[in-house]
């Protein structure tokens, strides 16, 4: 078995006396795809955040290869390998798609910071093959001159998934990638993820189920806040607690 | 960045710093206004990084200003009356203000929006009050008055500012002997902040310091630290700011309180708004614009205060870029008018 990359040990998360997350004991182990599913309200969203350093946890800790990395913000955690794509595309809506890539890049190449005021910004080949190189894993080359902003809604999904890979991450967080997307765009992006699962270790927060069962290499439930069942596709969809948990006043993404 | 870029940058400049003191004179400047313009306009350029480039509104901006000045006089009045010297003034003004903007600038990026500009106006009346209140340093409300400012040395020479160039009548536009050395040394320092400037914006950390500006969120998880980013361009702002106070306290030989007011702070604004946020030249052009109405028009009219006001509301409404970034964007407009005409049936 390969090695851990990512755990949690009693991680949690709360707002006041609500606990958005609570007790997360998690393992996810190198080259792994995995999912996390659970009803609306179940604390997926907080959990990334958490993951990525966007929230800081109030209990627990977080180990990135053994490393401890609870206290570190953002921008640190980036640079040790953990990027993530956004359930509704953060990008730079005035920048080309290319230049969008070319700004991970180059947080990458340079590091959080750097003060280079007389070295031209646009004269970087490393950046510049780091960028294409994202660009061309997502299939987007032929629009790398077009402004974000200006991209339809699953374009704009993919470019933010390629901005987050072109920071070289270990683990990708995908918040959602097919949520709102066509039939036709959710079977790209099924596509683009196994492909990317090859290379990376991804963590995904969806409810396609469909998609979910399909790509999984195995599947965390969680529910109010806690995790109420893991297992292989197979074992998530047998399990009664979990149908209980998503038919419990849940209409939303059937096992 | 290419060497014709670069000449016709450079050429124009100078040739505009040249030409600027004498184009003035038909319409009512002259050259004492000219090196005013272009030392406080230097603190403008240099706010311009924080408000245009990294998009933060500091509304202390005086602060930088006002200090720059005390320090530069007290150094050669106080600190060292003894040996005076007019490098030094300069000097110590402009790293007091870079330490100063260094401390305040960890403290005021924490925070966003309005409360970043209320929080820059609390540290600039705590300054303006200490200032006031430090009657043994600072002679208070009467300021530093009449202050020797020593000659410039500059290797063997010693260069007296004070000194007018020689006589030599050029018409409508005055006479040379209208402008002293000053003008000559404010429009060195000009150029070099300009090209300074100029520089940063285009490189690796300008780049980034816009890509915190547009999006702050998704620039912090791809990887930059957006504090330390505006921190920096904090202090380069500050630094520019206090350099422009050293500059006019030395050239004033003189500084009050007012220095360090809300109505400075608001001055670096509106200079930098009406000549244009993100553009090199604007915040120097709009310093140049309103400190003639200021000094001209307040000469002939009373209601000058009401036709800045004026201005101010008409390039708010009618050019939201400022004047240079009006110019910009019917460029930009036209581009992409012959692109799409190309590219149309």
């Amino acid at each position: 078995m390969s090695e851990i990359i990512l755990e949690t040990k009693g991680l949690g998360k709360s707002f006041g006396a609500f606990a958005a997350n609570a007790d997360i004991d998690f393992t996810v182990r190198e080259g792994e795809l995995r999912a996390v599913i659970g009803p609306n309200g179940a604390g997926k969203t907080t959990f990334f955040n958490l993951l990525s350093g966007v929230a800081t946890a109030t209990a627990g800790d977080i180990f990135f290869e053994g490393r401890r990395i609870t206290p570190l913000g953002g921008p640190r955690r980036v640079a040790l390998g953990i990027a993530k794509a956004f359930q509704t595309a953060n990008l730079y809506p005035d920048e080309t798609v290319l230049q969008n890539c070319r700004l991970a890049a180059l947080a990458r190449t340079q590091g959080s910071f750097a003060f280079e005021p007389f070295r031209p910004s646009r004269r970087l080949d490393e950046v510049d093959r780091i960028a294409h190189e994202a660009l061309e894993l997502v299939d987007m080359t032929a629009l790398a001159g077009a402004r974000a902003g200006d991209l339809s809604h699953g374009d704009k999904k993919r470019v933010d998934i390629a901005v987050a890979i072109a920071t070289k991450p270990k683990i990708l967080l995908l918040d959602e990638p097919v949520a709102g997307m066509s039939l036709e765009e959710v079977r790209k992006t099924d596509a683009l993820i196994r492909g990317l699962a090859k290379r990376m270790t991804i963590l995904l927060i969806e409810h396609d189920m469909t998609m979910i069962m399909g790509i999984s290499d195995s599947i965390t439930v969680l529910h109010q806040g806690k995790i109420l069942a893991e297992g292989t596709p197979a074992e998530i969809r047998a399990n009664q607690r979990v149908q209980e948990a998503y038919l419990g006043g849940h209409t939303e993404g059937h096992v | 960045m290419t060497v014709a870029g670069e000449l016709r940058f450079y050429g124009l400049t100078i040739l505009g710093l040249i030409l600027f003191p004498f184009l003035i004179h038909p319409i009512g400047g002259y050259g004492g206004l000219a090196t005013e313009v272009l030392i406080v306009g230097i603190g403008s350029v240099g706010f311009n990084l924080l408000l245009g480039y990294a998009g933060l509104l500091s509304y202390g901006q005086a602060m930088f200003y006002g200090v720059g000045a005390y320090v530069a006089l007290l150094t050669v009045s106080r600190f060292f009356p003894d040996h005076p010297n007019f490098w030094l003034a300069l000097a110590l003004g402009v790293a007091f203000v870079t330490l100063m903007a260094f401390v305040i600038g960890m403290l005021v990026v924490r925070l966003y929006g309005i409360y970043f500009s209320l929080l820059t106006l609390a540290f600039a009346q705590m300054f303006f009050f200490i200032v006031f209140k430090w009657r043994d340093l600072t002679q208070g409300d009467d300021g530093l008055q009449g202050i020797t400012v020593p000659a410039m040395g500059l290797g063997p020479w010693s260069i007296d500012l004070t000194t007018p160039f020689p006589a030599l009548n050029l018409g409508p536009f005055g006479d040379l002997s209208d402008l002293h050395y000053w003008y000559a040394f404010a429009a060195l320092v000009t150029l070099a902040v300009l090209a300074f400037m100029r520089a940063l914006v285009r490189s690796q950390f300008g780049e980034v310091l816009g890509a915190i500006r547009d999006n702050e969120e998704r620039s912090a998880l791809i990887g930059f630290d957006p504090r330390r980013y505006k921190v920096a361009a904090f202090v380069i702002a500050g630094a520019l700011t206090g350099l422009s106070g050293a500059l006019r306290g030395l050239y004033d030989t003189s500084i009050a309180p007012d220095a360090l007011t809300v109505e400075t702070s608001g001055n670096f604004v509106i200079y930098t708004v009406i000549g244009g946020v993100k553009t090199l030249f604007g915040p120097l052009v709009g310093t140049g614009l309103i400190m003639y109405l200021q000094n001209v028009l307040s000469a002939k009219t009373d209601a000058w205060r009401l036709i800045e006001g004026l201005i101010f509301v008409a390039v708010i409404v009618f050019l939201p870029g400022g004047i240079l970034g009006a110019r910009r964007k019917s460029a930009r407009a036209e581009l992409a008018k012959a692109v799409s005409a190309k590219a149309g049936p």
